[in-house]
């Protein structure tokens, strides 16, 4: 019995032992399966991982090309185009009247921006303003400042040609020097009614149009906390003196023309936000011009001559989508100073002043506006603007874009206008301007400004412009 | 004359309480650089919920969602830039 027992556990423990390692052998063979399709499958991923590299690699090719050609591309190009079509009166001081139903008139702009190196950038703006079916030279186109800003023929000016050289960027007074033909014209706040972003860098109350020279920017945002603070430093020439011999003809500078002087002008500037708004702007200023020159473009006269001495301060505001409602708004004021010497050219007479008169002559103006965005999308925009000007208020903005140079006005200025955004770059503008003028020699230098209620002569009295303009920006 | 006076009264008063975060805020917030993008692409942006995901916009309000497709197209690499002497 004992030993029947004893057998039949030992079978029992012999057929647990088999089926154990039938159970191993099975577990072991999908091991084994489990392994080669892992390897399958290692090699499928790695015969992938290989094409993929390729295919990165022949990316980085492609990427490359296009790379190079980015780099080739060492000029960006953006145009500007305006269409005109003014519809005027003019009102003269001997009580007739001057009128044209359609003056129009085109101004092409090309702008060719390059990036020469990391802390240097180069601007240059193209320009040819002129009337349709008019090849006219304007008398006062040949002027330096005004050359490109009034319509004329049809030839290309260079409104603009400037680098800036960026010093100490990384530094706490970071520092930039701009040298060339300066950024000088369109400054705030034409920007408004051009429908632009702010295209120069100075009041255009007190200066609008083309000039030479050398500006120092120190950037005092990081010593003041204060974002968007800038002190300028400006030197331009505003004339130089040169003859052109007839009898030698190499011999164009450098002659001694003993009565005339360059005209150098020098100006400090300050600009900063409005209480930390970033889409605001404060410019303070002061220049100063020397030896005013009576006409630039008579240098062999012997009757022309430097008038004095003349000088500017400004200040204005700007505040820009206040508070993201669409309003915008600014003022600017504006004060100047002549200092006749006394010299009279022809019989034109002294500088704001008659002929041998060396009394100062102060003059002031202010120009303030408005304008608001009519729909959720800022495509339509009403504006405003008013300008007034005393009797010696005297500018730099003799290459004023518009036909008038309104901010010269000695007396007032109102103008109300219409934007429609046709799509991102283009916009049409129809407005009204209308110029009451009180006294006569508007932005002249030569010559004492008098009551146009007293002159029974040529002088503008009284303009209306009814106008349409289409801008173009690309 | 005094309509109009207390008219842009009301809007000046108007404009100051009509959005508590600037736009400016918002993008600083949200770590945009409105010039790493030209106009078309982000535009592009705000028409892709998976982008506007990944730049999280999508869980802006709409209102916001317009302010910042607004700042953002108006500052891109391409837009009009201001033009003015040495700023850096």
């Amino acid at each position: 019995m004992y030993k029947k027992i004893l057998f039949g556990a030992l079978l029992a423990a012999l057929s647990t032992q088999s089926v154990n390692a039938q159970e191993q052998a099975t577990s072991i063979e999908d091991l084994q399966k489990e392994i080669t399709a892992l390897k399958e499958e290692l090699k499928s991923y790695s015969k992938k991982q290989k094409e993929n590299r390729q295919d990165i690699e022949d990316l980085y090719d492609y990427t490359e090309k296009t790379e190079t050609l980015v780099l080739q591309d060492k000029l960006k190009l953006s145009l500007g185009y305006k269409v005109n079509m003014d519809n005027f009166s003019k009102k003269l001081a001997d009580g007739t009247e001057v009128r044209n139903n359609s003056v129009f008139s085109s101004k092409f702009m090309l702008n060719i921006k390059a990036d020469i190196a990391e802390n240097m950038k180069f601007y240059t703006r193209f320009s040819m303003y002129k009337y349709w079916g008019n090849g006219r030279v304007h008398q006062y186109s040949s002027y330096d400042n005004m050359q490109g800003r009034v319509p004329s023929v049809s030839t290309l000016f260079v409104e603009r040609a400037y680098f800036d050289w960026f010093l100490n960027r990384e530094g706490k007074l970071p520092f930039a020097l701009t040298i060339g033909r300066l950024p000088t014209s369109d400054g705030p706040s034409q920007q408004f009614k051009a429908n632009t972003t702010r295209k120069g860098t100075y009041s255009a109350l007190l200066y609008d149009g083309a000039s030479d020279g050398i500006v120092g920017t120190i950037n005092l945002s990081k010593v003041t906390n204060y974002d968007g603070t800038y002190l300028r430093l400006g030197y331009a020439k505003g004339y130089l003196y040169t003859e052109q011999s007839p009898y030698v003809t190499n011999a164009f500078i450098g002659t001694d023309n003993k009565n005339l002087k360059d005209t150098d002008v020098y100006g400090i500037f300050l600009d900063t936000k409005f209480f930390g708004m970033k889409r605001s702007l404060i410019q303070l200023s002061y220049s100063k011009m020397f030896n005013v020159i009576a006409n630039q473009l008579d240098p062999n006269s012997k009757q022309n001559t430097n008038l004095g001495d003349f000088s500017m301060y400004g200040a204005m505001l700007e505040l820009n989508d206040i508070k993201e409602t669409g309003l915008d708004l600014f003022t600017h004021f504006g004060y100047s100073q002549a200092y006749p010497n006394g010299n009279s050219y022809a019989n034109f007479g002294s500088l704001l002043s008659n002929a041998n008169e060396t009394d100062q002559k102060n003059g002031y103006a202010v120009w303030v506006g408005t304008r608001y965005a009519l729909d959720k999308k800022k495509t339509v925009k009403l504006g405003a603007e008013y300008n007034h000007g005393s009797k010696n208020w005297t500018s730099l903005t003799q290459g004023a874009f518009d036909f008038y140079n309104k901010l010269s006005t000695r007396g007032d200025a109102y103008e109300a206008y219409l934007i429609y955004e046709i799509n991102r770059n283009a916009d049409i503008r129809i407005g009204y301007l209308t110029i009451d003028y009180k006294y006569s020699k508007s932005a002249w230098f030569v010559g004492e400004s008098q009551e146009i209620a007293n002159l029974t002569t040529k002088d503008v009295d009284r303009v209306d412009s009814f106008y349409l303009k289409m801008s173009i920006n690309y | 004359m005094k309509t109009l006076k207390i008219k842009l009264a009301l809007i000046l008063l108007l404009s100051i309480s009509v959005h508590a975060e600037s736009v400016e805020a918002l993008v600083k917030k949200l770590k945009l650089f409105p010039a790493s993008k030209a106009m078309v692409q982000w535009e592009r942006v705000f028409k892709s919920e998976r982008k506007m995901k990944r730049y999280k916009i999508a869980n802006l309000s709409m209102q916001d969602r317009e302010r910042l497709e607004e700042y953002l197209i108006n500052h891109a690499i391409d837009s009009d830039t201001p033009t003015v002497a040495g700023e850096i």
